[in-house]
């Protein structure tokens, strides 16, 4: 891991268009400020761990207990279709960029 | 085609119900390609195997028959990726979890799916308003052998 010493305000690039600041240190509290293309998804590191924690349990419940309505030999469904099922998305507009501000772990900052 | 699955031994699908996840799913980047089985006609729970492990199969549902307010909010860019041109081509889905008596939806960990293209992504939300543990339903207690 490359380790890089920051001070307040002070930045680093990733690529051309990434840029992370540190925007405020506080006892054991770093803020830090994020801008990037919106095509960069930008998430707090737990967030990605509990989904994938989630998903493989979800894998092992599957595979042992968790019998949803009896499948038996499943019939290939027709779900996908469309039809019965609502799709619920919601667009999001404007911002060109992410701009976010997450606090991290002081030991943890690059 | 067929599809060989350790619960419900080798099934015959249509090779257009074949959903692709080009970036898998969270912990499982390896196996891309899954396809949607169902228990039953008015079923509201569905089976995600994947084609490339047998043993690899997860509860999935339409996450508004529990939750009407839940909404995905979806970027331009993911649009694009999905290959969406409009919003009605995609379904919503959420992983299914069984937690002691309850079972539980993942609505901070999406999936969204191409209904037209059949492809699909597992989408990460912000939002702490929801959690990888969303309380969907409550399972009841197995029903005891009647008395006597």
């Amino acid at each position: 891991m490359l380790v890089l010493s920051r001070q307040r305000d002070e930045t680093i690039m990733i690529g051309d268009d990434i840029e992370i600041t540190v925007v405020d240190i506080r006892g054991d509290k770093v803020r830090v400020g994020i801008t990037a293309p919106s095509r960069i998804a930008v998430h707090r590191k737990e967030v990605y761990e509990a989904i994938r924690a989630e998903n493989e349990r979800a894998a092992v419940v599957g595979a042992s207990e968790f019998d949803p309505g009896d499948a038996g030999p499943a019939k290939t469904g027709g779900a996908t279709q469309g039809g019965a099922l609502s799709p619920r998305l919601t667009p999001i507009t404007g911002q060109k960029q992410n701009q976010r501000t997450t606090g991290q772990s002081r030991r943890r900052r690059a | 085609m067929e599809v060989q699955t350790s619960r419900f031994g080798t099934v015959e699908i249509a090779e257009d119900r074949v959903i692709n996840f080009p970036k898998g799913l969270l912990g499982f980047q390896e196996q891309k390609r899954y396809c949607l089985l169902q228990p039953n006609d008015d079923a509201c729970f569905f089976w995600l195997q994947s084609l490339e492990n047998p043993d690899l199969a997860f509860v999935i549902t339409d996450p508004n028959l529990f939750v009407a307010e839940y909404s995905v909010p979806i970027r331009n860019e993911q649009m694009e990726d999905l290959r969406l041109s409009k919003l009605e081509d995609a379904q919503v889905f959420v992983i299914v979890n069984k937690v002691g008596e309850k079972l539980t939806g993942n609505l901070q960990g999406p999936l969204v799916v191409n209904t037209l293209a059949k492809v699909g992504e597992q989408f990460v939300l912000a939002e702490k308003r929801w959690t990888t543990r969303h309380e969907l339903m409550k399972l009841e207690a197995p029903a005891r052998a009647a008395s006597a």
